[in-house]
């Protein structure tokens, strides 16, 4: 029995966009030019925000957002398919596209955004599709995909640990958290450890009881947390 | 007349007959299988065990050790080692050898004909000196009569990260691809940042001074912060379009040999530099001299503008340049000629700007290279018949025969003096993406006066990985080392 989190700290988030990428290559997200800021596919997303100031006083961070494994699952309780599931045994919301029909009911109920349609089949440059991850389908047109922790790699992890006689997965790291060259994105085991003192999580009064831990020492960065609150925040 | 029950079958098999030759039937096919569509799925041909490879990164001079979890020869995701992280370019790197861009066949044959013809009048320009291809360029152009050996000239060589309190950048991208990532970070806490540029770039957002300067007010403003800064070697002044008045505040506040060092050389074989030809930079070489100039720019790190190539060209010149597309110096060249690129090339990788000691390592294929591909160093060696295969162990051979420095793996992570290790265990280590480190020596000051001298360079035209789209760059990321 495990309870999966994330615990990302803002003030150490270089927005260098590693995590997105290694969560493109790891997942099989497809290159697709025609993809942009509203059709696009990014498990992660790293947003530019800033305090609304000018000059001397503007101060900026980078926000790196993905679905925030809720325990109070909107998403869930709105699909018509049961195509998402809230996985009891890891804390995992997972996301089944074979199941999906695509109404979108669950990308309106999200209050993050961070799940994503897709409006096109996937397609890779030729030749590249041999550099894709054997441990992950991709997905087809017209169904809805998100973060899954890297659900390949739990697998690959658990099968592991079955080999070696154990039971749980061990070395079990999504993709995002292991290349984050500044170690702002750290993974845990909520019934193992505790997200650092002074964290919060993203719209909290919503109650959805998310499980990605944010943490800042800027007061305006906290602010965003609960946003809208009628100050002039800036998300890009 | 009347309708029989046989004339309405007759009709009914006749418009079924008949609608075959109408598009309707065919198009209601397709649309049904779309409609009821079962994913068919994407052909994976990369089914199989996955194996754990070591390399290091050749997208830059970084040189970042990299792990690559291949399965069935072919790299399926790259990452960083411990305590060495790789940036967004590096991650996204095993797929630069499917740009959809990318040219498949060239003339060599032709190519080398040209530059036969052109004989005395034979330059090669290389954008990425300090390699071992470098020096075979370079023993080339002493071969050949009349050969000349180009390269661009950088102000600054090699900084030492650890000793800077204050870094002043004038839009050089410090903390988004610079130098090399692991180092930057870990220095990053011990120095305070002020960034200098137009637009607010990603470094400016989290510098911890951003001031907006219009192009052309450098100087100024270099002369302005310097007045704050104590004189005792602890600053460091860098400039992405290398400024020689802003870089030059680094000698007004006694920089060099403290922040700003002289760049320690991995050794070469004594024989090497006996035949070498000496380095020059092009503005130095005089107008219509050249008739036929080769351009290592597959892994250019810095370019030189056209405008300063073209004057020293022939009437009837030649240019021969090595890439992966067509979208740097392709356009002006009478010879592009398709070369490998990383994770496909074997190449050593220069010293890192923030490295205050010689390295050397490589970068070994991880997958193979389309048949097709030339290699530029062959080419040139082939032009001046010289003997390159193993030109990479030669250099190894010559390094480990120094007996300095140690040797870092990362398969295990541990570091041993080369004296313990043999010279076939050395070579066999660095294929393996081991690191040399030479040993540390007193730092010394460069020779200022000498680079101070106004550089020709600018930012390479370098192809992004697919997966770099425009949802990429709409979040605003950078991602690309410079």
């Amino acid at each position: 029995m495990n309870r999966y989190a994330m615990s990302i700290d803002i003030d150490k988030c270089t927005g260098c966009g590693a995590c997105m990428i290694a969560c493109a290559v790891e997942n099989n997200v497809p290159p697709l030019p025609q993809s942009n800021d509203r059709k696009g596919i990014t498990w992660i997303r790293v947003f530019p925000v800033d305090n609304g100031e000018q000059g001397d006083t503007r101060q900026s961070a980078f926000l790196p957002m993905m679905c925030q494994q809720c325990d109070s699952t909107p998403c869930a309780s709105v699909c018509p398919q049961q195509a998402v599931q809230l996985d009891v045994k890891t804390g995992i919301v997972g996301q089944m596209p074979e199941r999906c029909l695509g109404c979108r009911y669950c990308m309106t109920a999200c209050p993050y955004h961070a799940r994503y349609f897709n409006w096109w089949d996937p397609k890779w440059p030729a030749g590249m599709e041999a550099t894709l991850n054997p441990d992950v389908a991709p997905r087809m047109r017209g169904v809805v995909e998100k973060c899954n922790f890297c659900h390949g790699r739990w697998h690959a992890a658990k099968e592991q640990a079955a080999s070696q006689g154990k039971r749980e997965a061990a070395d079990y790291t999504p993709a995002c958290a292991e290349s984050c060259p500044t170690g702002a994105i750290r993974f845990f085991d909520l019934l193992a450890g505790t997200p650092e003192a002074g964290s919060f999580r993203l719209l909290e009064k919503l109650g959805t009881e998310t499980k990605i831990y944010y943490r800042s020492k800027r007061a305006w960065v906290k602010g965003l947390a609960e946003a809208p609150d009628g100050k002039e925040h800036h998300l890009a | 007349m009347s309708s029989t029950r046989r004339d309405l079958l007759k009709m009914t098999a006749g418009v079924a007959a008949g609608t075959l030759f109408t598009p309707a039937p065919w198009r209601l096919i397709t649309d049904s299988a779309i409609l009821s569509e079962n994913w068919p799925g994407i052909f994976f041909s990369s089914h199989g065990a996955p194996t754990e490879k070591f390399t290091n990164c050749a997208l830059c001079t970084a040189g970042c050790a990299v792990k690559a979890r291949c399965v069935n020869d072919r790299p399926i995701s790259l990452a960083g080692v411990v305590k060495s992280p790789i940036c967004a370019l590096g991650l996204a790197g095993l797929h630069m050898p499917f740009h959809t861009a990318r040219i498949a066949h060239g003339d060599a044959e032709n190519a080398a004909a040209a530059v036969r013809a052109a004989q005395g009048k034979v330059a090669v320009l290389d954008l990425r000196p300090g390699r071992t291809a470098s020096w075979t360029y370079r023993r080339a152009m002493a071969a050949l009569p009349g050969g000349i050996y180009l390269a661009p000239q950088r102000i600054l060589n090699a900084v030492n990260l650890a000793a800077v309190k204050t870094l002043v950048s004038f839009g050089a991208p410090v903390l988004d691809g610079w130098g090399t990532p692991s180092k930057v970070l870990a220095a990053r806490e011990h120095f305070s940042l002020i960034q200098v540029e137009k637009d607010q770039s990603h470094t400016g957002l989290l510098a911890d001074r951003w001031i907006p300067v219009q192009p052309g007010n450098e100087p100024v403003v270099a002369q302005q912060i310097a007045r704050d800064l104590p004189a005792d070697g602890s600053s460091l002044f860098l400039s992405s379009a290398e400024l020689p008045s802003v870089l030059k505040m680094n000698v007004t506040l006694g920089n060099l040999g403290h922040t700003v060092i002289a760049r320690n050389e991995t050794p070469v074989p004594a024989a090497w530099s006996k035949q070498a030809a000496a380095v020059h930079a092009i503005q130095n070489v005089a107008d219509r001299s050249i008739g036929a100039l080769l351009i290592d720019e597959a892994s250019a790190d810095v370019a030189v503008p056209w405008d300063v190539i073209a004057p020293k060209l022939t009437n009837s010149a030649v240019v021969i340049t090595f890439a992966s597309t067509q979208a740097g110096y392709g356009r002006y060249a009478q010879f592009v000629l398709p070369a490998a690129v990383y994770p496909e090339v074997t190449t050593d990788i220069p010293t890192a700007i923030d490295s205050v000691v010689a390295t050397f390592r490589l970068a070994t294929p991880l997958m193979a290279a389309p048949s097709g591909v030339v290699d530029a160093a062959e080419f040139v060696a082939s032009l001046a018949k010289l003997d390159t295969k193993d030109a990479l162990q030669e250099r190894a051979a010559s390094i480990h025969a120094t007996g300095r420095g140690s040797l870092l793996s990362y398969s295990d992570q541990k570091s041993r003096p080369i004296k313990d290790v043999k010279a076939d265990q050395f070579w066999t280590a660095l294929n393996a993406g081991a690191c040399w480190s030479d040993s540390e020596s007193p730092l010394k000051a460069p020779r200022w006066e000498a680079t101070i001298a106004t550089p020709a360079i600018c930012e390479a035209v370098r192809p992004k990985p697919p997966l770099f789209t425009k949802l990429y760059e709409e979040s605003g990321l950078k991602g690309i080392a410079s």
